[in-house]
């Protein structure tokens, strides 16, 4: 399956990407969806992120499937 | 009415006070946020605000409710500015209607504590010699903290 994944602030930055598409198995988990991205990005593993699907915040057991939206992301700041 | 909006342009404090009053209230209380020069001895040339916009959109929608739920409380309007941001332009306005100013002082305390944990905005600080993404405080509650 296709999943969007999101980045927002210092984790575009950290990937140097603000989206892109990862082709995965198709039923997961967004903890697998983000190890997978974790493994091309090794660059955010030191940070603590935070996960939404289809712009709602996720725990990481939600599963994942065909064409959901998914953002990886640092601790809010806005204010 | 309520209200909850994010926007590139500058933000009228007076105007978002005036859209929330209904008939039945008594007072407005309102937040201006704007961008602090000096934080703990380091100056800020300006900030970036970005935004997940349609999440952000949606948790605004929800602390309002949940604000309305827990204060006796009639309107809310929010407006979140984005984009680049100087010293002492305004970030954020909250105002807040209710019959009674203690619930509106309340609630409007509440919200801006809740808008800084769970509405997907990043600002990103610029100093003379660098910058950086502020990352907040908390995560939103209950929410554990997935990676590693």
């Amino acid at each position: 399956m296709k999943v969007r994944v999101l980045f927002f602030g210092a984790t575009a930055d950290l990937v140097g990407n603000r989206e892109l598409t990862l082709t995965c198995a198709d039923t997961g988990t967004a903890d697998d969806i983000l190890h997978l991205i974790l493994k091309d990005f090794p660059q955010l593993q030191d940070q603590k992120l935070l996960l939404s699907i289809n712009q709602e915040y996720a725990y990481g057991f939600e599963s994942v499937r065909e064409g959901d939206e998914m953002a990886i992301f640092t601790a809010v700041s806005g204010g | 009415m309520d209200f909850f909006e994010l926007t590139t342009d500058p933000l009228d404090v007076g105007e978002v006070a005036r859209r929330v009053v209904p008939q039945e209230c008594g007072a407005t209380v309102t937040l201006d946020g704007y961008v602090r020069q000096f934080t703990k001895g380091r100056e800020t040339l300006h900030l970036i605000y970005e935004a997940y916009e349609p999440m952000a959109v949606k948790e605004m929608q929800k602390i309002i409710e949940q604000a309305k739920s827990q204060f006796e409380i009639e309107h809310v309007g929010i407006m979140h500015r984005l984009g680049k941001l100087e010293i002492g332009e305004t970030s954020v306005v909250i105002s807040v209607a209710a019959p009674h100013r203690k619930a509106a002082f309340e609630a409007c305390e509440w919200l801006i504590r809740k808008l800084k944990r769970t509405v997907p905005i990043w600002k990103k600080e610029v100093y003379a010699n660098g910058e950086e993404w502020i990352e907040g405080d908390t995560s939103p509650p209950s929410l554990p903290i997935s990676g590693s």
